[in-house]
């Protein structure tokens, strides 16, 4: 086992230095640079800039110079720990990226134990007591949870709200704590709003969830080990648990590797139409601006995460079946 | 725009006249927020009348004296917004347009003066200013860009064209504390326009007694400074620190020293989820009464990425003023549904825009076929006469509109009506005939004519997918042109790549607004190809003019007369000769007629609290006129 992580976490090195290349290519293969996005975005609402102003910042960004430099300046400071700066907030990319990740993490994360928290107890329910009247409650439910986009819900929910409620629109503060610091009144006040987003969010992602429980689970209940541990008078609980149960979750382990990406790039619409203070909008600004620096670096993130999470996978897969065995 | 001259030739006798006699006699009567009034009281800050000059400008409220307190909500974007805040809040330049848009006014210079070929002005600064940390304000303020970092090679790559006259940086001269005397290589009459504009406001930006601590020239120690900053040369340092006109650092450093009403607390950054800016508590201006401006305490700004959520909280009465973004003609409606219950009305953004939506046929084609026909004129006339103009304002702009072609509009002072109304009525049958004529009578099966060579006749529209005013009135285009026969494509795409392909001439017609339909001296790029990104008759034409006839294309002969007659207005010494340089401008631009309008710039609508007074009831919407900040937002205060 041991040998195993480390075998994989070495692959990585080569890995990453690879996906590092593609991702600085693909920045570059966008048209335009920053400097000519940004005198675009101007342009576009009507006003202007001079143009020595944007050849300064050409020169002052480093833009002008051979692809292969700025390549190069952008990884030997990665290999440094320095991940660069943002050209449009003159930030360092690091702080950037962490005033974000936080929140982010806190909210995906709440969306995936609430996601397997609904759908895995209603896959289960639905298999076991196929074609009964809550199973078609539920399947209606869940198509309709797939098939409208979770913006449309944003949007929907924000309009009642509104004009309802008068609520807040968006965000996951409300105005008072919006750059309060940390208190117990702030948690209540996110906890307050973080509900909202977390349901739009898990529709979609519940509604497949529960299918694939449900077909999986379907799999098994008429496999003869059912019928064998049933005739040894399991009760059906205990029964459905210890054996079917473990073996349908198999591939929700398997996808376990994309979930890490997805907690930062999965939600980026939803999160701009609910205005939420989440990574990915500021990812989709800055491949929009070609924030080359801030964008290279959450691509980089990205990959390293499905790069982990599919070892972790792997792993937890080892550990839930006793058929995988390492070789 | 009358009295131009006057108004730079007399002293401000007559405008420091008025301030005194409008202005309280003593100090002892100037009044402040009872916030800063408390910190008077702990000592924490002097009196009113010691952080105040020695005579503040008294403005004249919109409708009338206001009170104290208050947090002004509105929103900016979550990207490349940081224009919205200077619109909202940092609109203070040496001059400022007066609230009407029609000329340049005393600022944070109380008066000025002109030698006679207009290449010398002598400033006179409000005795007494103070940045917001309390010190003094200045000509060294001004010397300091002016002298130091505008001819600085480092900082400028090449300064920026709007101070430089005959390939030379302006220059300053101190006369004494507050008189400066900037003056140019050559006669340069419109620089108090200049000064009005945002991209006016550099010699007013940096406050020399913070900022020179991130130049070479004054701090030896700098060095350490950007090593402990992480930061390259000291250019990147002193932009992150103290800003520039427009990035979004200028949003982001609290500790920089302004001359604006309200002072960043929370700033504009990448991760940020509001900005907010409080009261500058050395603000140098007063109402009538002698209550120092601003009213209100701050502005908060909330960062929403999505227009349309922007337009829920809207409707929603979650701001007290917003006249961007969701200012466009289709949310007018839903606007006014919603005022009412929203507690807000509609503030009626008058446009500065001459065209609403025009063609930019490009001069320059690439297509050898194509060529001849985009740069015949009756080409172009006979397309602009099969557009349905009253059908385009219907449908897209909400019959809110009326046909036009381009350049300025009725009232401006340079108005052409051939220029703007030719060739707009809807003629179907003259148009056909005139096709026939150029060789286009050939049809295919489809009835879409051919070329000269019996190949098909196509051109494609490149708009931006954001723009959707560009699309709606493509669609209508295409859809009326079918009708005498020819056959167009739409091609919408992103914003970058819509300017990329551009700056290829890889495009057959451009779509755009164009501005400047007031004062249209500011921005003629319709009229003239100056503007390096934007002006799609042809942008190699541009880069000829630029490159002085070293790059690019060679324009046609009447757009080479229009360059040089624009050299000359640039280098007019009296108003009645750059007047006159300017129509005849217009003139040839109408001959010519390149750019093929729609309809003039439309009304559009931002909303206000109904609580919130001293707003006009409407006001211009452009950037150089960056609305709202010349409606002075510091005098604007909430009802109770």
């Amino acid at each position: 086992m041991a040998r195993f992580i480390t075998r994989r976490l070495l692959g990585m090195i080569p890995f990453i230095f690879l996906v590092s290349i593609t991702v600085f290519l693909l920045i570059k293969l966008t048209p335009g640079d920053f400097v000519s996005n940004y005198a675009a975005s101007l342009a576009a609402s009507g006003e202007t800039v001079d143009d020595a102003m944007l050849a300064s910042m050409r020169a002052r960004y480093g833009l002008d110079q051979p692809l292969l430099i700025q390549y190069w300046d952008w990884i030997s400071g990665v290999a440094r720990g320095d991940f660069g700066y943002s050209f449009e907030w003159q930030q360092p990319v690091v702080s950037l990226i962490g005033e974000r990740i936080g929140l982010t993490l806190v909210l995906s994360l709440s969306t995936l134990f609430f996601t397997w928290a609904i759908a895995l107890p209603i896959g289960v329910y639905s298999a076991v007591r196929r074609y009964s009247i809550g199973d078609y409650i539920f399947t209606f439910l869940g198509f309709v949870g797939l098939a409208v986009p979770g913006f449309l819900i944003g949007l929907v929910l924000m309009f009642v709200g509104v004009s309802v409620f008068h609520t807040d629109v968006g965000g996951l503060f409300s105005p008072t704590y919006t750059n309060a610091p940390w208190s117990i009144a702030r948690v209540g006040d996110l906890l307050k709003h973080l509900w909202v987003p977390m349901i739009i969010l898990g529709v979609s992602g519940a509604a497949s969830l529960i299918r694939i429980m449900r077909a999986n689970l379907l799999d098994q209940l008429n496999q003869p080990y059912v019928d064998t541990a049933r005739a040894k008078g399991l009760s059906e609980l205990t029964l459905l648990v210890r054996y079917p149960i473990r073996v349908a979750l198999n591939p929700f382990v398997s996808t376990l590797g994309f979930i890490l990406p997805q907690l930062v790039s999965g939600s980026v619409i939803i999160s701009i139409v609910l205005n939420l203070p989440t990574a990915g909008p500021l990812l989709l600004q800055a491949l929009l601006g070609q924030d080359q620096y801030l964008a290279g670096a959450f691509l980089l993130l990205l990959c390293a995460m499905t790069v982990i999470g599919t070892l972790l996978s792997d792993i937890l897969l080892a550990l839930l079946d006793p058929r995988i065995r390492f070789q | 725009m009358a009295g131009l001259g006057e108004m730079m030739f007399r002293t401000l006798a007559t405008f420091v006249a008025g301030v005194l006699l409008a202005g309280p006699a003593l100090a002892a009567e100037y009044h402040e927020a009872p916030a800063l009034a408390a910190l008077v009281a702990q000592g924490k800050l002097p009196p009113v009348a010691q952080r105040l000059p020695q005579a503040p400008e008294v403005v004249q409220p919109v409708q009338s004296i206001g009170h104290y307190g208050g947090v002004l909500r509105t929103a900016v974007r979550g990207d490349s917004d940081h224009n919205a805040i200077l619109k909202m809040v940092g609109n203070m330049g040496l001059t400022r347009w007066s609230m009407d848009y029609s000329k340049p006014i005393a600022n944070l210079a109380e008066s000025w003066a002109t030698n006679e070929d207009a290449s010398e002005y002598t400033f006179k600064l409000r005795a007494g200013l103070k940045w917001s940390d309390g010190v003094p304000f200045g000509a060294d303020d001004v010397l300091f860009f002016v002298n130091d970092l505008l001819p600085n090679k480092q900082f400028f790559q090449s300064p920026p064209s709007q101070y430089v006259i005959n390939g030379q940086p302006m220059r300053a001269e101190k006369i004494d504390d507050s008189t400066v005397k900037i003056s140019f290589a050559g006669s340069y009459l419109r620089f108090p326009w200049v000064l009005a504009t945002p991209l006016g406001q550099h010699p007013v930006l940096y406050a020399k007694h913070y900022c020179q601590q991130f130049t070479p020239m004054y701090n030896p120690d700098l060095p350490k400074l950007l090593t402990e900053a992480h930061q390259p040369d000291w250019p990147t340092l002193f932009r992150q620190k103290c800003g520039d006109i427009e990035i979004p650092a200028r949003w982001s450093n609290p500790d920089k020293p302004v001359m604006d009403p309200w002072v960043i607390s929370t700033p504009y950054t990448g991760g940020g989820t509001q900005v907010v800016v409080r009261r500058n508590p050395y603000f140098w201006q007063v109402d009538p009464a002698g209550n120092q401006l601003p009213y209100i305490d701050s502005v908060n700004m909330k960062v929403i990425g999505d227009i349309q959520t922007m337009l829920l909280a809207a409707i929603g009465g979650q701001f007290d003023l917003l006249v961007r973004h969701i200012n466009t003609i289709n949310n007018k409606p839903v606007l006014a549904q919603h005022a009412a219950e929203g507690g807000y009305s509609l503030v009626t953004l008058s446009p500065t825009d001459s065209s609403a939506m025009a063609l930019w046929f490009n001069e320059t084609e690439l297509d050898p076929k194509l060529r001849p026909l985009m740069r015949n004129h009756d080409f172009r006339e006979a397309l602009s006469l099969a557009i349905d103009r009253d059908e385009i304002n219907d449908i897209v702009f909400l019959g809110q509109s009326k046909p036009w072609q381009v350049g300025p509009l009725p009232g401006d002072k340079f108005y052409n009506e051939k220029l703007g109304t030719q060739y707009t009525q809807y003629d179907p049958d003259t148009a056909n005939q005139m096709l026939d004529k150029l060789g286009l009578a050939k049809r295919d099966g489809d009835g879409m004519r051919l070329l000269p060579d019996g190949s098909k006749l196509f051109l494609s529209i490149d708009a931006m997918t954001a723009d959707t005013a560009a699309i709606d009135v493509a669609e209508l285009v295409k859809k009326q042109w079918a009708k005498v026969g020819v056959n167009i494509g739409i091609n919408t795409m992103e914003r970058s790549l819509y300017y990329e392909r551009a700056q290829n001439n890889a495009y057959d017609i451009g779509t755009y607004a164009v501005p400047s339909g007031l004062n249209a001296t500011s921005d003629p790029r319709a009229l003239i190809a100056i503007q390096t990104l934007d002006s799609r008759q042809s942008l190699p034409w541009v880069k000829w003019y630029s490159t002085g006839g070293k790059a690019g294309e060679e324009p046609s002969d009447s757009m080479k007369q229009r360059m040089k007659l624009w050299d000359q207005w640039k280098q007019a010494s009296s108003e009645q000769q750059a007047d006159q340089l300017f129509s005849q401008i217009c003139a040839l631009a109408a001959d010519a007629f390149e750019v093929v309008g729609t309809v003039q710039g439309v009304t559009t609508f931002g909303i206000r609290s109904n609580k919130l007074m001293n707003v006009p009831t409407s006001m211009p919407n452009g950037w150089d006129y960056p609305n709202p900040a010349p409606t002075l937002p510091q005098q604007y205060y909430f009802a109770n």
